[in-house]
């Protein structure tokens, strides 16, 4: 069974060079695998299913002072990336040389080459991004829908509207109230250290932290402080990629079970690395993303919406986020801001 | 008294008040590790003392226990002391890692008197459970996958063994490893010869070593067998600077970090290395101790009787199954 299933991960990355087509080497069984979507068989959109016009009514109601804060760190060169990933942006600006300029007005103009990849800075995983062997989000075989440039299936374009309720639970809070904040000494701020686990009781306390009760269609975003150390780039660039804290699986199936349509987090997984067991691999994105359809944000700037939330002692906000149309794309970078 | 005090906790957590549920009661235990001196290796592997405490930090974070942890410090007197000190603090349970018997007999006659139960990790320790690795058991995986491999690949071909590692002055451990390795080469190749080559603890000699070794037999096919990791590293450097590698295969013991990475930071077994000398490696997990021992402890805490020895179910991983034995989290 896991020989066949690394047998299908290699299969599909030599899909373009071979040639081949992808249903072949589809071998899951992927209604034994993954969950049924609670949004019919054919959908591809997941947990943004839920934000309704009456949620996003109820969510405008937030706005009560027009202040703005943001969520999202600046993509830049020199941020934690993770793996291979690379994001590099080249300047085109040919008509601003001196006799380039375009008419007697000597217009003049600029563009970018983003050569990036989705899943850096502030970015949102899009339901084609995890799964289990070769399936994914509604027991979807992606082998079938695998092309050289994109998904066939489960692409961002997709969601819908995240016009919704944010909610912002201080786990830094939590721990320091509890008495059990074991800070790394790297961040300059309070931080959780790598590898502290996240439960669902340390969320439920952040929320009664600020009489919060959960509904459906939230996005739930966790302060850990551990993005002081992005912020910090590259300082810390390895210290931030060598761990986190975050959520555990059981807390994942918590918030599961609340409806919320995003968790997000300052960290680069959202949950607990070292995982509680070393022998599964990021366990929490198969139960948000694979599983029930929630997308997760990383790298969000929580930090700022934390204090705020401490200062006027409250923690919902009107989400302002949009996602890019990116056919097929597994994700993308975002900005976020929290209104209220 | 005392064992009045664990047979009650035994009945309560029997009854359904065990560990698992929140609310309920801590244990304290403590865990007294072998040395971790910075550069220290644990059994002639390339784990350190610290990446073994490491893994219990982390097993623990999910169990209903506060850790206590002493460094023995390769020091058996220290050992005792320490076992001293955890019996002070009125621990619930002591994992005890220390070499030296006399000690250990004096630290299970201690624990004894207190009523205090214990875990052997490796090393016997009177009236406790011991946790270890099967050494002939790994020996022999490696013997089995380099006998398999010369069967496939060279069939009625010339091959000799070569066995490169701290062979010197071993002890029963290395020893075990050894003889597994030798009986399961013999098992495909009944006649086989080997080669000892002894690293006297410096693997880096496992190079010059094995480099003899190759200018001086150029025509036959070798199997060799590495008792540590950073010992395959450098024989696979001698392999190839030789441009021996359609002559030889190497499997080695322990699967330290030395011989796997991630998704990013790459090393020799490696999903995309397939075509390495260096097949494989049999894992013995002294990186995982934790999330094997803990469970085994509160199991014990429970009343749960255990049987005297538990053994880690070792495995040869190659580049076929490395990231399935040990999930890379520099990937997202």
């Amino acid at each position: 069974m896991r020989t066949v299933g690394f047998a299908t991960c290699v299969g599909l990355s030599l899909l373009p060079l071979l040639g081949l087509s992808a249903p072949a080497l589809a071998q899951a069984d992927c209604k034994s695998v993954v969950a049924p979507s609670p949004f019919g068989p054919d959908d591809q959109t997941g947990a943004t299913n839920r934000v309704t016009p009456q949620v996003t009514k109820a969510a405008a109601a937030e706005i009560q002072t027009g202040v703005v804060t943001p969520m999202a760190n600046n993509l830049v060169d020199g941020v934690p990336l993770f793996g291979t990933r690379f994001t590099k942006t080249i300047l085109t600006a040919v008509s601003t040389m001196p006799g380039a300029e375009y008419g007697k007005n000597k217009l003049s103009y600029m563009e970018d080459t983003y050569l990036s990849q989705s899943h850096v800075g502030t970015h949102i995983d899009g339901m084609g991004h995890i799964g289990i062997q070769d399936c994914y989000y509604n027991q979807t075989p992606m082998g079938k829908y695998v092309t050289q440039n994109y998904l066939k299936r489960l692409g961002i374009e997709n969601m819908k509207s995240f016009a919704t309720r944010g909610v912002i639970i201080d786990a830094v809070k939590v721990f320091q109230a509890a008495g059990k904040l074991k800070p790394n000494a790297a961040c300059k701020n309070p931080c959780l250290d790598a590898g502290t686990v996240i439960t669902e009781a340390d969320l439920q306390a952040g929320l009664k932290m600020y009489n919060v009760t959960l509904r459906e269609a939230d996005a739930v975003f966790i302060n850990t402080g551990w993005g002081d150390l992005f912020q910090q780039f590259p300082a810390q660039n390895a210290t931030y990629n060598g761990g986190e804290p975050g959520i555990s699986k059981s807390a994942a199936t918590w918030l599961a079970t609340q409806k919320v349509i995003v968790v997000g987090a300052d960290t680069w997984a959202v949950e607990v690395i070292p995982g509680e067991d070393t022998t599964e691999a990021f366990p929490v994105h198969k139960t948000l993303l694979t599983d029930n359809g929630i997308h997760i944000i990383e790298n969000a700037r929580t930090d700022l919406i934390a204090a705020k939330a401490a200062q006027d002692n409250r923690a919902t906000f009107f989400l302002n986020m949009t996602v890019p149309k990116a056919v097929g794309a597994t994700g993308t970078f975002i900005n976020i801001e929290a209104i209220q | 008294m005392a064992l009045r005090r664990r047979s009650l906790l035994a009945c309560l957590i029997v009854a359904g008040l065990g560990p698992a549920r929140a609310g309920q009661r801590r244990f304290r235990i403590a865990f007294a590790n072998l040395d971790e001196t910075p550069g220290v290796t644990l059994e002639g592997l390339g784990f350190t003392g610290i990446e073994m405490r490491r893994s219990f930090e982390l097993a623990a974070r999910t169990l209903p226990v506060d850790m206590l942890y002493f460094d023995n410090a390769g020091n058996p007197e220290r050992a005792v002391a320490n076992a001293q000190a955890a019996i002070a603090a009125r621990v619930d349970l002591l994992i005890e890692y220390n070499a030296d018997a006399e000690a250990n007999a004096t630290i299970g006659r201690l624990l004894a008197t207190a009523g205090i139960p214990a875990l052997a990790l490796i090393d016997p320790l009177p009236g406790a459970p011991l946790y270890g690795p099967d050494n002939r058991a790994a020996g022999r995986i490696a013997g089995d996958a380099l006998g398999a491999f010369a069967q496939e690949t060279w069939p009625g071909e010339q091959v000799q063994g070569v066995l490169i590692g701290d062979v010197a002055g071993p002890g029963v451990a290395v020893a075990e490893r050894v003889q597994g390795i030798t009986d399961g080469i013999r098992q495909s190749l009944p006649t086989l010869q080997f080669t000892t080559l002894d690293t006297g603890g410096q693997p880096m000699r496992a190079d010059a070593l094995l480099t003899k070794v190759l200018l001086t037999q150029r025509g036959g096919r070798l199997l060799i067998a590495t008792l540590d990791d950073l010992a395959a590293i450098y024989a696979r450097n001698a392999v190839e600077m030789q441009r021996r590698q359609s002559d030889c295969i190497i499997v080695s013991q322990g699967l330290d970090h030395s011989i796997h990475g991630g998704a990013s930071e790459k090393k020799e077994i490696d999903p995309n290395n397939r075509g390495s000398v260096l097949l494989g490696s049999v894992a013995y997990y002294m990186d995982r101790y934790g999330y094997e021992v803990l469970p085994l402890a509160m199991r014990l805490l429970a009343g749960e009787v255990l049987p005297p020895r538990t053994m880690t179910k070792h495995v040869l991983v190659t580049a076929a199954n490395v990231f399935r034995e040990y999930p890379p989290f520099d990937m997202n």
